[in-house]
């Protein structure tokens, strides 16, 4: 090989690499670093959802094989399971609740908390360890006795004089202590509006004092306002968590959901169909409604967010 | 230049001091209020666990009558297997998430932020799908996979989907944090000759230990929680984890054993009251970056 061969083949061989060395050099390295998400993706998210699809329209009970069944599934949900309609409303009422009395009990914390408050560090942390913990098997079983007819609760109440009902055992206040229990932990969201908060400009409010605004009208007119894509992410986050949320009910009406199905999370009563009663195909009709129904929530959500959310280009 | 002064002392005139200083007592005295409110149920958690068990029904104070530690050892021998078996579990579980949500979520994050690939964009489209996704949808195929493995009453079902980077949302909270680091760095590295791997092992993840600890930590506690996972998995009583010691506790004793109960508790979330107060400012960073659930 001379010297010249060498010279003349390798600004050729610069211009026009095989296909396939180009993609080795420029596709190969982000394939391999993603390699082990992409095994899982397909293996453990794309493949099973597929395949829960699937399922949702037969019979299985995971030790004969699937039967085909159509959308028996789907009619008998809608149509003939009082369980199923039972978990719909207890979710919707928890959602419904739970995540606006977060959301402002946060909002509102963090407001205070906003005005240049000495110890703002020790009242954040304090204010989110409940957050931190609360997902905990320990503080749901807490839960059940401080809301038990012997409870911490009742005992308060009895200073008063007032006796105060089982407030776990009685359906009409059980679905209330979950509602609690999820506030009780506005921790997390409030830390993403402190965040937010610390975002507007200070000369806004100046500029509005000037004009003589109270600080009423600068929370309704500067603050909400520019704080509306933190609460928008707030919202979501939690709206989601909550349609998802399933050890609180669990724990605390020992996986039953009753009195009379009063905490019967939807969630609770997927687990019950598929590991109680291995009914695996109705199960999976379930998680695809449940899907459904997270997604809606999320398509709408961001369909009028151009309506209420105020982005600054 | 001429405002700023006057601004200032029409500021200063609407809002009198005494008005500020009556202000800031009744904001704090709302807020020691809500805080101790908040607290009250844990701190009588922890004073119902070295109470008498007599005192536990009928006391809602925080200050015990008499302490002592009986309580801890009836709870910890409590059940048929004993909690140094339930937190050896724990400890095992949680330890192995951590170490393949770290290394896994790492890896992926490197090639979204850094790597130019062909399909990058809807590989990461997807990646943020997934945080949407109920784990419902997918939980009954993957339980029947495990179930085939032969990986039912095994850890496996826990913590492999750690080390395949399941939990998308770390790799959504490592891609922030790397594309914060400056672009400069790689690029002279690789003026030196350094492929990906390294510029990745010797140089991203040296500079990225915040957001690893946070993601290990964040792991660390929500595989300690987890319930429902080992629910699902684990049925011997001799692979479960703290969790599903508790919930059997609860079940098993009829409720006769609060004192034990609550001891047992209070030992489940000290794991996590420890993260807490070593590194709160990292996990509220975190939070606060991000946007976490929790």
């Amino acid at each position: 090989m001379t010297l010249q061969h060498v010279a003349t083949s390798a600004p050729a061989e610069a211009e026009k690499p095989s296909v396939w060395r180009r993609i080795w050099q420029q596709d190969a390295p982000g394939y391999l670093f993603l390699l082990p998400w992409f095994i899982g993706f397909f293996g453990l998210t794309l493949g099973p959802m597929i395949s829960s699809l699937y399922l949702s329209f037969t019979h299985f009970d995971l030790l004969t094989a699937p039967r085909w069944a159509g959308v028996d599934n789907y009619v008998r949900m809608f149509t003939n399971d009082p369980k199923f309609a039972a978990s719909m409303r207890v979710t919707m009422f928890f959602v419904v609740f739970s995540v606006p009395l977060k959301l402002a009990f946060a909002l509102g914390v963090a407001l205070l908390l906003n005005r240049g408050m000495k110890g703002l560090t020790l009242y954040r942390s304090l204010f989110y360890l409940p957050s931190l913990l609360g997902a905990s098997v320990a503080i749901a079983i807490l839960w059940r006795q401080i809301f038990a007819a012997d409870g911490l609760v009742n005992k308060f109440l009895s200073l008063f004089g007032i006796i105060g009902p089982s407030w776990i055992s009685n359906p009409n206040y059980s679905l209330w202590t979950l509602i609690v229990l999820s506030i009780w932990q506005f921790g997390s969201p409030m830390i993403i509006f402190l965040a937010g908060l610390r975002q507007i400009p200070q000369d806004m409010y100046e500029a509005a004092s000037l004009d003589g605004a109270s600080k009423w009208r600068q929370f309704w007119k500067i603050t909400l306002p520019l704080l509306t894509p933190v609460v928008f992410f707030n919202a979501i986050i939690q709206t989601i968590e909550a349609f998802k949320s399933f050890t609180p009910a669990f724990i605390i009406s020992g996986g039953t959901g009753n009195p009379i199905n009063s905490t019967l999370f939807y969630t609770l009563y997927l687990y019950q169909e598929a590991f109680g009663f291995f009914r695996m195909g109705y199960a999976s009709a379930l998680a695809w409604v449940l899907l459904a129904l997270v997604a809606i929530f999320t398509a709408f959500s961001f369909l009028t967010s151009k309506y209420w959310v105020h982005y600054d280009d | 230049m001429t405002d700023a002064p006057m601004k200032l002392t029409v500021v200063g005139a609407e809002t009198p001091i005494w008005r500020k200083r009556l202000m800031s007592v009744v904001s704090h005295g709302l807020l020691i209020a809500a805080s101790i409110l908040m607290l009250y149920p844990l701190l009588w958690m922890l004073a119902a666990s070295f109470r008498p068990e007599n005192e536990i029904f009928t006391s809602a104070s925080i200050i015990p009558s008499s302490w002592s530690l009986d309580a801890y050892f009836r709870g910890w021998h409590g059940l048929r297997t004993s909690f140094s078996v339930f937190f050896t579990n724990s400890f095992i579980v949680s330890t192995f998430s951590v170490i393949g949500n770290v290394f896994a979520c790492s890896l992926a994050a490197f090639a979204f932020a850094r790597l130019e690939f062909r399909g990058r964009r809807i590989w990461f489209a997807l990646m943020l799908m997934t945080l949407m996704l109920p784990y419902q949808v997918t939980l009954i195929p993957q339980y029947v996979l495990f179930r085939q493995l032969g990986w039912v009453d095994t850890f496996l079902p826990l913590i492999v989907p750690k080390f395949l980077a399941s939990d998308a949302f770390f790799i959504f909270l490592m891609v922030q944090f790397f594309r914060g680091i400056p672009r400069e760095l790689d690029e002279a590295a690789m003026m030196d000759g350094a492929g990906p791997w390294r510029i990745y092992w010797k140089i991203m993840l040296p500079l990225s230990t915040p957001v690893l600890a946070t993601a290990a930590i964040f792991t660390f506690i929500w595989t300690w929680d987890d319930f429902f996972g080992p629910l699902i998995y684990l049925n011997r009583m001799s692979d479960y984890t703290v969790m599903l010691g508790l919930r059997t506790f609860t079940d098993s004793t009829g409720m006769s054993d609060y004192g034990g109960l609550f001891a047992m508790s209070v030992l489940s979330i000290v794991p996590i009251f420890l993260f807490f107060l070593i590194f709160q400012r990292l996990l509220i960073e975190g939070i606060a970056t991000t946007g976490m659930k929790r």
